[in-house]
């Protein structure tokens, strides 16, 4: 019988708290997270503007209603976090069996380039990247994705280390197996659930990265929202209505706070250690 | 030592030659880095006049090698909005950004000590869930937005404390706790771990034998070896925490190196964002040798791999 586990349960908790607000929300009757009224502008949470509607969670200072704008953030955000966690899992799984399994200077120079990428603090890369190669959601997507490969790498190069000396590996090798069939076929199911586990631990840091670079007006850009960018423009605000700040802030806290709980369930049951 | 040494320099250099190369390539695969370097205004003769100027008609090999010359001295140039070298409009700002690092660094390892000695002496379990608790709901809220929490509290509500700006020690009281509370979670636990592995060794025991209180023992005989590990992974984090600058700066208007980044890249500066995000690099490559070679010293195991 599983016992009752409290992170698992917290997990289980924010992140259905996620799925309403980015699944179920946009399918509500009257969803318009672009329409504007600049005489129902900056409402508090439970307003009503003058025509008697009523919003849950106010509106922006475009009379924009919030909740509509939060949940439609959270699926631009939930998109980028998505595709950059495939391609740096893609990557880095590659990278890392191939580093793992021929040994040498291929592994050598891999590992060189993640100690390189790792010399750099992350948030400049991304930032001087944006600044020359422009913002947009795929550059954002692709970016944070290229910037990410190195958990991916160093876990899967490792488990790589030992898997390679197995026996079932052996035997494939002395059978005359390519090393293209070895890596496809023996290694890469044995390295891709715990790449899974590193990714569900990715996915939180890439959100908050994607949230920090809009936030600087790097990532996201209007009309299309992001909890980052909606974070920044509530900072002028913040005496006035300090809902348009704090709201974004709560979500991202709880997508990211989910994503935690959620790693560090997987983490226990499998008795890993992730290298972050 | 000398041999690790050597390595360690070694590979600092590399990392700065990779960032420099990598930057080159960079800029050159964007496009004309003589359009990226002019204002957007600028003029077809002025492309030109840029152009033979910082030899773009020259073979790739040739400007690749001018580049690496130019970077090594911090020459990138002049800065297209204020018309001075991007480099010394930089140094500038490396004071504010230190001062902010350095007290977010000695904030984070301060309240990780406090906390993780409070955890061990309280016999109250709700009180060590409590601290564990908030340490890792700290970790789940961005820079940005903890930043602005604290603002909320402490300036617009309290009104104990200014918003923004640097000046006295008030200025830097909710930055360098927005910096410097990011790892607790990561700093409690290694302290806790540590403290508990020496717990359970003889010079504890022989202390407690001795019939010195809890309080002594902890503080006089545990406390020298516990701290170790803790001060060696916040000095890794130290160049994260450089990072964690360009955010927190920009929340709180501090006018060090990251805001002037970010600054730069609205008003399409490349000058200064090159200039700035090599700096920061190589201050991050230096904190990370120096600490490496720190722990050298302290621990003689990590010399031998």
């Amino acid at each position: 019988m599983p016992k009752f586990n409290l992170s698992q349960a917290t997990a289980v908790t924010l992140l259905a708290i996620m799925v309403v607000l980015i699944i179920i929300v946009p399918l509500l009757p009257g969803y318009d997270p672009y329409k504007q009224d600049l005489g129902g502008a900056l409402l508090p949470m439970g307003g009503e503007n003058f025509r008697g509607d009523f919003y849950l969670l106010g509106t922006d200072t475009l009379g924009r209603d919030m909740l509509d704008r939060l949940a439609l953030a959270g699926q631009v955000s939930a998109l980028i976090g998505l595709s950059a966690v495939m391609v740096s899992l893609f990557i880095g799984v590659t990278l890392g069996l191939i580093a793992g399994y021929f040994r040498g200077p291929v592994e050598n120079v891999i590992m060189g380039l993640a100690d390189l990428q790792l010399s750099i603090p992350r948030v400049l890369l991304l930032i001087a990247v944006t600044a020359i190669i422009g913002p947009s959601v795929t550059n954002l997507a692709l970016l944070l994705g290229l910037t990410s490969w190195v958990a991916y790498g160093r876990v899967a190069r490792g488990m790589t280390l030992s898997l390679r000396e197995r026996e079932f590996i052996l035997s494939a090798r002395t059978q005359g197996s390519t090393a293209t069939w070895n890596i496809r076929k023996h290694l890469l199911p044995n390295v891709l659930p715990q790449m899974l586990i590193v990714g569900s631990y990715e996915f939180g840091m890439i959100i908050v990265m994607e949230a920090s670079l809009s936030y600087l007006g790097l990532g996201v850009q209007p009309p299309l929202p992001s909890w980052g960018m909606m974070v920044s423009e509530g900072q002028n605000y913040l005496a006035l209505a300090p809902h348009l700040a704090i709201l974004p802030s709560i979500a991202l806290f709880i997508l990211v706070a989910g994503f935690q709980f959620l790693s560090q369930a997987f983490t226990r049951e499998n008795e890993l250690e992730l290298v972050a | 030592m000398a041999r690790f040494l050597l390595k360690r320099i070694l590979q600092s250099v590399l990392t700065v030659f990779g960032v420099i190369t990598a930057a080159f390539f960079l800029v050159r695969l964007a496009g004309d880095p003589a359009v990226l370097l002019l204002p957007i205004e600028a003029s077809a003769e002025d492309i030109e006049r840029i152009r033979a100027a910082l030899g773009l008609d020259q073979p790739l090999i040739v400007q690749y090698i001018r580049f690496l010359g130019d970077a090594v001295r911090g020459d990138f140039g002049d800065s297209l909005r204020q018309g001075t070298s991007a480099m010394a409009l930089v140094l500038e700002r490396v004071p504010a950004t230190l001062e902010l690092a350095l007290t977010s660094f000695f904030v984070g390892i301060g309240l990780a000590f406090v906390l993780g000695i409070l955890m061990r002496m309280t016999r109250v379990r709700w009180l060590r869930e409590l601290i564990t608790w908030i340490a890792l709901g700290r970790q789940a809220i961005p820079l940005f937005s903890f930043g602005l929490l604290l603002i909320l509290i402490f300036s617009i509500w309290l009104k104990w404390l200014p918003t923004f700006g640097r000046g006295t020690w008030q200025h830097l009281v909710l930055p360098a706790l927005t910096l410097g509370t990011y790892e607790l979670a990561l700093y409690l636990r290694l302290f806790n771990a540590s403290l508990a592995s020496e717990q359970r060794l003889d010079y504890v025991r022989t202390a407690y034998a001795k019939g010195q209180g809890h309080l002594k023992v902890l503080l006089r005989h545990m406390l020298p070896n516990a701290l170790l590990p803790l001060v060696t992974v916040a000095g890794i984090n130290l160049g994260l925490l450089l990072g964690g600058t360009v955010v927190t700066e920009t929340v709180f208007s501090w006018p060090g190196v990251g805001r002037l980044i970010v600054q730069s890249v609205s008003q399409r500066d490349f000058p200064v964002i090159l200039a700035g995000t090599f700096l920061i690099s190589v201050m991050f490559v230096i904190i990370n040798l120096l600490v490496d070679i720190l722990y050298g010293f302290l621990d003689p195991r990590v010399r031998m791999t």
